[in-house]
């Protein structure tokens, strides 16, 4: 019977919900990368503001370009020679309508390894009412909040890392966990001497672009994602600078898969599947993610931790060929430092973990440990350097396919990765 | 006697340039908060303050919009408010506003170049809200005490 073993399975849901690069985000507008540097690039540094009537229109933008080099196993690119697939452009506009009104957009185009390809979308969009401080809401495409830095993900000057910790912020995932298009309502709570609340929730979905992976037994169909609906509480408690939270949330990708006669013909034969039974195997991934967070900031200190459990299933329309997989739960934290010891010189580190199944942590294909350090040095206002090692034991989060298709089983238990990162921010 | 009169004098002068930089005048403070002249408000809490310049309360308590103004960040008086009211140096409030200007969710308020222009700037609006030094001609603005 020609079934893929149980670990293409994991495989196939941690390509749903954790690091492959399958299935992309569809584009919402599609300009080329080139078009979007010149026109970033037509601006000199500092935040622009346009003429027009009323208040002016606020544009920032970003380029990145980074270089990753791994001693073994490819991460992320081809890391192993050394890549400079590492790219990232972003530019935004907003404007205030009125006092309680803003909209605002933002074109984001990337280059990492195999995922996007200098394709820029609309990162996010939205119309922001701000009726109150405690009452708020957005239409549009909407970043989730999701722990204290997912929102944040592909904004190099906003954080120290050049990656954040990959066990909760996995850069390839992206597409998956960094917006939805929806609805979102927010607000914040005084609370008086014990600190404020502030709260966030959304619902909506995901738009998504389906991409076979070269060599499979089958062909990806549609693939959508029928809800993500989610929330976000964190209160900024009496000790200034310490912040606590937990984030949920919740969603389903459905895709057809389409697998070749050549694979389930032997199996009608046999009589192992039925007679009626033309290729098309419907999958549903229902997942639940929650983090727990803590912050604090004190003038150049920060600590931050973070501790998450996602529970991913699977389930089939036809069980022979892509078989059911009941709850799995992977666990995912770590703790972050960072000092700015000069305005030009700003150290970070952290240790980050991940397990792919709490009731499997053995073996190196389970498990990854992360320990990075990292020095930002701000060159000036409007660009900055980055250089991080990492230190990693397991394989868990690579990617077989940047990998000459090895499993994960075989692939080097420890290894390293040096990065170097230079953003330019208005 | 003569070197110890003349050490002490220089350890005066050198303590009064450097209190220049934080208290431009002895006796002055090193900034003053202004808001618009048909502002009721007549004080203000620090960490109000603050949420008003990070934006995280956007309205007075009359409801009139809150439009904070911020100096050049190599201002004595943005570095002094920074440290004081913000209680974070100004690179720290510059990196809170990269996560919120690119997650689009507000952006920061202007920066301008003197406390002339901070002072045009909050006669301007109703809702305006700045810090200015202490030797700063306030031309009608209303200064407001930190409570």
């Amino acid at each position: 019977m020609i079934v893929p073993p149980a670990s293409c399975w994991k495989w196939v849901i941690v390509t749903h919900l954790h690091q492959r690069s399958v299935f992309r985000r569809g584009g919402v507008s599609r300009l080329r990368l080139a078009g979007l540097c010149a026109f970033a690039l037509q601006f000199s540094a500092g935040a622009l503001e346009l003429n027009v009537p009323g208040e002016p229109i606020q544009v920032h933008g970003f380029v990145s370009q980074g270089f990753i080099k791994s001693n073994a196993n490819n991460y992320l690119a081809e890391s192993t020679r050394g890549s400079f697939e590492f790219t990232e452009v972003g530019l935004n506009f907003s404007k205030e309508l009125t006092d309680r009104l803003r909209v605002g957009v933002q074109l984001f185009a990337r280059r990492l390894g195999p995922l996007d390809g200098f394709d820029a979308n609309f990162d996010w969009f939205y119309l922001d009412y701000r009726w109150a401080d405690w009452l708020g809401i957005r239409a549009g495409r909407v970043k989730l909040p999701f722990g204290l830095y997912n929102e944040i993900n592909d904004i190099d000057s906003a954080r120290v890392p050049i990656l954040l910790p990959q066990s909760i912020y996995p850069t390839s995932n992206r597409d998956f966990l960094l917006a939805q298009t929806g609805g979102e309502i927010y607000g914040r709570f005084s609370l008086a001497s014990a600190g404020a609340l502030e709260y966030r929730a959304y619902g909506g979905t995901l738009f998504l672009r389906s991409t076979t992976p070269p060599n499979s037994p089958y062909q990806i169909g549609k693939l959508n994602a029928p809800y993500v609906v989610g929330g976000r509480i964190l209160w900024e408690t009496p000790l200034e600078g310490l912040r606590v939270g937990g984030s949920l949330q919740a969603l389903r990708l459905d895709a057809d898969f389409f697998f070749n006669q050549s694979i389930f013909g032997p199996l009608q034969a046999a009589g192992i599947l039925p007679p009626e039974f033309t290729g098309k195997v419907g999958v549903q991934i229902p997942a639940t993610l929650w983090v727990g967070s803590a912050e604090y900031s004190a003038g150049a200190l920060l600590l931050a931790a973070e501790y998450s459990r996602w529970y991913v299933s699977l389930n089939s329309s036809q069980s022979v060929l892509f078989p059911n997989i009941s709850t799995m739960v992977s666990e995912r934290f770590y703790g972050m430092l960072a000092y700015r010891v000069k305005p030009w010189l700003h150290p970070g580190l952290y240790y980050s973990g991940y397990y792919t199944d709490v009731q499997n942590r053995s073996g190196r294909a389970n498990m990854q440990h992360d320990a990075a350090a990292t020095l930002r040095f701000d060159i000036n206002e409007y660009w900055l350097l980055k250089l991080e090692g990492h230190f990693m034991y397991g394989t868990a989060a690579l990617d077989p396919t940047l990998n000459h298709d090895r499993p994960l089983t075989d692939l080097q238990k420890t290894w390293g990765v040096l990065l170097v990162k230079t953003t330019a921010y208005f | 006697m003569r070197a110890i009169r003349a050490f002490t004098l220089l350890l005066t002068s050198s303590a009064l340039s450097v209190g220049a930089l934080a208290q431009p005048r002895l006796g002055l403070p090193a900034f003053r908060v202004i808001v618009h002249p048909s502002n009721p408000v007549a004080s203000v809490e620090r960490k109000f303050l603050a949420d008003a310049f990070l934006k995280k309360t956007t309205r007075w308590s009359h409801d009139q919009a809150i439009r904070p103004v911020d100096q050049r960040s190599d201002s004595v008086a943005r570095n002094k408010f920074s440290e004081e009211v913000l209680r974070q140096p100004v690179d720290a409030v510059k990196n809170y506003w990269q996560q919120i200007i690119f997650t689009g969710r507000d952006v920061p308020p202007p920066e301008l170049d003197s406390d002339e222009d901070v002072v045009k700037y909050v006669l301007k609006y109703p809702g305006g809200l700045g810090y200015v030094s202490g030797t700063a001609n306030l031309n009608g603005a209303k200064v407001v005490t930190l409570q």
